[in-house]
């Protein structure tokens, strides 16, 4: 009883203190230095998360009944309200995003260290925290739109950081751009959801779907997802994400790894009770995901910039969540959204710690031989690298084995659908390990003499997420179901596909471990002691089609070309056409016609005033005869 | 018999008249000419039982306006012969379009009726008398308001006359 | 004119007066289009003013009241008045130039 009433109010504070914090600081931006900054931001964060973290024992304490809290009723028909909700979903969504926020932050301080805009950054930053936690515990779709929209807004804003440079504007237009993409099929489907439900509260629409047209669920279902493809870079709108890695690096991290781009995820579980009831959108979903994971993993593998491998990787890892959801495993889905989390912001930090010490050089090939110089951040890495593989007992081993079962336990053409992810899994082990034996391991004859490790403050979170990747897979092993227990009570009207027992589960498990594996061998071979060139290829005829795939995977399969040359210079010949001839021609075209007939007309007319007076008697006599003549022509009877 | 040789006189000498106005190459003569067709109407309305208004067209339109026409006409009309016709570009085509409109139209008008003037109201049987007294029984009880104003007409006409035609050059140089 | 004498036998009727004043109208309008002597063309409007009167004198004659009789009164008043006025302006406009054509006169040219 005391820990509900504690509960009730307690659970908004982390969401509305990162707002004051961007406040606070944003008024003070001339006053503070940046020691005072970082003062408020590090304690406000850690406060944030102290909070966070005791409103989610609270709440488990409570066996994750969830708590709702409605602010104010803005219209009372249709029923449109502002109120936040914390349940299993979102107590752990809250965690993790004031727990990250925190470490990132640590880091942050390090990084943009002499940084011009160093107040900016944490102002941005915060902001971008209390947007993400207002879609997150949000109890309705209003104030999810709002969170939607305002993540959009904070990521442009921190992408375009650096807003000197050209290439990070252009990003950050870009970013914005592509997620208004998606954010028109979400706003059609908020439209849909107002018209079939009257509502938008979470409770109502997703306990009340079943009398529900099937073909409307699909409607809504087909829209929203395009709102998640926007936010999650999913294809075909995913090619901002490896532009927006023009921001700074521990921003990348927290977005653009761990927080924003899982927002399209998060929203899809939300939405799973209306989810599972259409078969088109799950296929569509799972499809798309599959699509997305190869194509991303395939370019990530000839990549030479060190954050835009991560970034394809992460577009990747996010497929395998799109798959998951797919699937009917919405709880496998939640788990790899985790544990990516976690080693993915690990990779990025890391990323971030070696261009820092290398001087802001990102180009991978011209790095190498690191280890010695940066221990710790090849340590870590490492163990990031391993964890993405999915190599047990690391963390991410447990999510996409959870992930590949589910899909396996489906049947059918889902089991072509698991080879792909298989093929999927082993070229991330495959690209990840040439990403750190590049960096640390091969030795390019570069002088990094000047390359040391880098200051505590970007080792120590280094070392706390390494840690995390670590163990936290163990929150949702085969032996103890965990997260299923967290997200029960929010999926308890929903059909999670289950794994499958016994002995497949054990062949599935070594084939998946099999693959990561083999990936990691395969760049050891080629990156690590360079059996290729030891080897006579020519014998093998390989270089042509090798040579192929470095290419298309380095350009993306053209598909940016592609997509820049139809859509951008397209849009930009049509608005040239539209602006020269509609406007130009037709419009002033008509408006300018108007006038030069007016002109014309009274110069005719102008004409008869001649001024001389027998012109005009003649006219007065002419106008006479017609009235005559009207008189004449108009019946007239007698009184 | 009579009464349309009466009438048919009077009338040719008004449309003769009228002819020679327009038609007069020496303003003289169009002067002339406009004094028959003015004594001719004066015969007409005699005709029409209008004595008193005939008499007072007599007085005042043959003699006195028509002089003063013909003083103006001998201060500056008199010694130019001018061409009756114009140069105004268009003017003969107009004119003879508004000519032709008007011809047709009366010969419309003559043709539909069967050269029947079909007048509205039947005329009536008993004869009125234009004698001055019946004229000034009316005018000054019914239409003594125009009658007032036609006063105040008539003397500032004179007025204006006189300050438009005075030639300030001329009289001082003569005092 | 001559059909209207042989069927109508000699009957002058009102319409006979009408007729005579119309032709007499039509003949000033015609010539004040054609003359430009200004002093021509007040002869002409002067016509026209005659045509009238004779239009009201027979209406008078025909309804049996005396007011058209009046008004013919009034417009001759009015003419002469017009007549006084108008050929003082004549003069003096024609006294700074030499023509008398009203032609010349095209000073409203718009």
């Amino acid at each position: 009883m005391c820990h509900e009433v504690k509960l009730e109010f307690i659970f908004l504070l982390p969401i509305f203190l990162p707002l004051l914090t961007s406040i606070f600081l944003f008024l003070n931006k001339k006053l503070f230095n940046e020691l005072v900054t970082n003062f408020f931001t590090l304690n406000g964060s850690l406060l944030s998360f102290a909070i966070a973290s005791y409103s989610f024992i609270a709440l488990a304490l409570n066996k994750f009944k969830a708590v709702n809290i409605e602010l104010f009723q803005w219209i009372s028909n249709p029923d449109i309200s502002i109120g936040f909700t914390l349940d299993g979903l979102s107590g752990i969504m809250l965690v993790l995003v004031t727990g990250l926020s925190f470490v990132i932050q640590l880091f942050s301080t390090s990084y943009m260290e002499k940084d011009d805009n160093h107040s900016n950054y944490f102002v941005y930053f915060n902001f971008f925290v209390f947007s993400m936690l207002l879609l997150v515990m949000s109890s309705n779709f209003l104030v999810m739109f709002f969170g939607w929209e305002l993540v959009g807004l904070s990521s442009y804003l921190l992408i375009s950081f650096w807003s000197k440079k050209t290439e990070a504007a252009k990003a950050g237009n870009k970013a914005f751009v592509i997620n208004r993409v998606g954010d028109f099929g979400f706003l059609i489907g908020l439209m849909i959801i107002l018209d079939t439900f009257n509502t938008f509260d979470f409770y109502e629409i997703l306990h009340n779907s079943t009398g529900v047209n099937e073909n409307t669920i699909t409607a809504i279902s087909l829209f929203l997802l395009l709102g998640a493809f926007g936010k999650s870079a999913q294809f075909p709108l995913f090619s901002w994400l490896p532009d927006a890695m023009e921001g700074p690096t521990p921003a990348s991290a927290l977005i653009h790894a761990a927080t924003m781009v899982t927002a399209g995820v998060f929203m899809l579980v939300r939405i799973s009770p209306l989810l599972q009831h259409s078969k088109l959108a799950s296929l569509l979903i799972i499809v798309f995901g599959l699509i997305t994971a190869l194509l991303a993993a395939f370019s990530a593998i000839n990549q030479y910039d060190i954050k835009k491998v991560l970034a394809y990787s992460t577009i990747s890892q996010l497929g395998f969540m799109f798959i998951a959801i797919g699937a009917g495993a919405y709880v496998a889905a939640i788990f790899h959204l985790v544990t990516h989390a976690f080693f993915k912001a690990l990779l990025f930090l890391g990323a971030g710690a070696v261009i820092h010490s290398m001087h802001h050089e990102q180009d991978i090939r011209k790095m190498g031989g690191l280890r010695k110089k940066m221990p710790v951040t090849a340590a870590m890495m490492g163990i990031g690298t391993l964890a993405i593989s999915g190599i047990p007992p690391l963390a991410g081993f447990w999510s996409k084995d959870e992930i590949l079962a589910s899909v396996f336990a489906n049947g059918g053409i889902y089991y072509i659908f698991w080879a792909l992810t298989l093929g999927a899994a082993f070229l991330t082990a495959f690209y990840m390990g040439r990403h750190w034996l590049l960096i640390f391991e091969k030795d390019n004859g570069f002088d990094h003499s000047d390359v040391s490790e880098a200051p505590k403050a970007m080792t120590r979170p280094l070392l706390l997420l390494g840690m995390f990747s670590v163990f936290i897979g163990f929150i949702n092993t085969p032996f103890f179901h965990g997260l299923e227990k967290v997200l029960h009570v929010t999926l308890e009207n929903v059909e999670v596909t289950h794994l499958p027992e016994g002995i497949t589960l054990v062949v599935l498990a070594v084939l998946s471990i099999g693959a990561g594996f083999t990936g990691l061998i395969i760049a050891f071979l080629l990156f690590g002691i360079e059996l290729h060139k030891r080897i006579d290829l020519q014998k093998f005829k390989l270089e042509y089609p090798i040579n192929l795939i470095k290419d298309l995977s380095l350009n993306v399969l053209y598909l940016n070309k592609f997509g820049n040359l139809f859509f951008v210079s397209g849009m930009k010949n049509l608005s040239r056409k539209v602006a020269v001839v509609v406007d130009g021609m037709l419009i002033d075209g008509s408006v300018n016609f108007v006038s030069t007939a007016f002109n014309k007309t009274s110069k005719i007319t102008s004409t008869t005033q001649t001024g001389m007076v027998r012109n005009y008697v003649v006219y007065f006599g002419l106008f006479l005869l017609l009235l005559i003549t009207l008189f004449l022509a108009t019946p007239m009877v007698p009184r | 018999m009579v009464e349309a040789l009466l009438f048919f006189a009077p009338a040719s000498l008004i449309i003769i008249g009228a002819l020679i106005v327009i038609f007069a190459r020496n303003p003289v003569h169009n002067a002339m000419g406009l004094v028959m067709t003015l004594v001719s109407l004066a015969i007409i309305y005699i005709t029409l039982n209008a004595t008193f208004v005939a008499m007072v067209q007599m007085l005042v339109y043959a003699g006195a306006v028509m002089t003063l026409f013909l003083f103006v006409i001998m201060m500056i009309g008199v010694d130019k012969k001018e061409q009756s016709t114009d140069s105004i570009k268009g003017q003969t085509f107009l004119v003879s379009g508004v000519f032709l409109i008007l011809i047709s139209l009366l010969a419309y008008v003559a043709i539909s009726s069967d050269f029947k003037w079909d007048l509205w109201f039947p005329p009536v049987e008993y004869d009125t008398e234009g004698t001055p007294q019946l004229i000034a029984g009316v005018l000054f009880t019914e239409w003594i308001f125009p009658f007032e104003i036609i006063s105040i007409l008539l003397i500032v006409a004179t007025a204006a006359a006189i300050a438009l035609a005075y030639d300030t050059k001329k009289r001082n140089s003569n005092a | 004119m001559t059909q209207r004498k042989e069927i109508v036998m000699l009957e002058v009727t009102t319409d006979w007066y009408l007729t005579l004043a119309a032709m007499l109208f039509s003949i000033g309008f015609l010539g004040m289009m054609i003359r430009k002597n200004a002093l021509i063309m007040f002869m002409c409007i002067e016509l026209m003013l005659n045509a009238v009167n004779l239009t009201f004198i027979s209406a008078s004659k025909h309804f049996g009241q005396i007011d058209g009789q009046v008004f013919v009164f009034f417009v001759l008043v009015v003419a002469a008045a017009e007549v006084v006025v108008g050929l003082a302006i004549i003069v003096s406009i024609f006294r700074k130039q030499s023509s008398a054509s009203v032609d010349v006169l095209n000073v409203s040219r718009g």
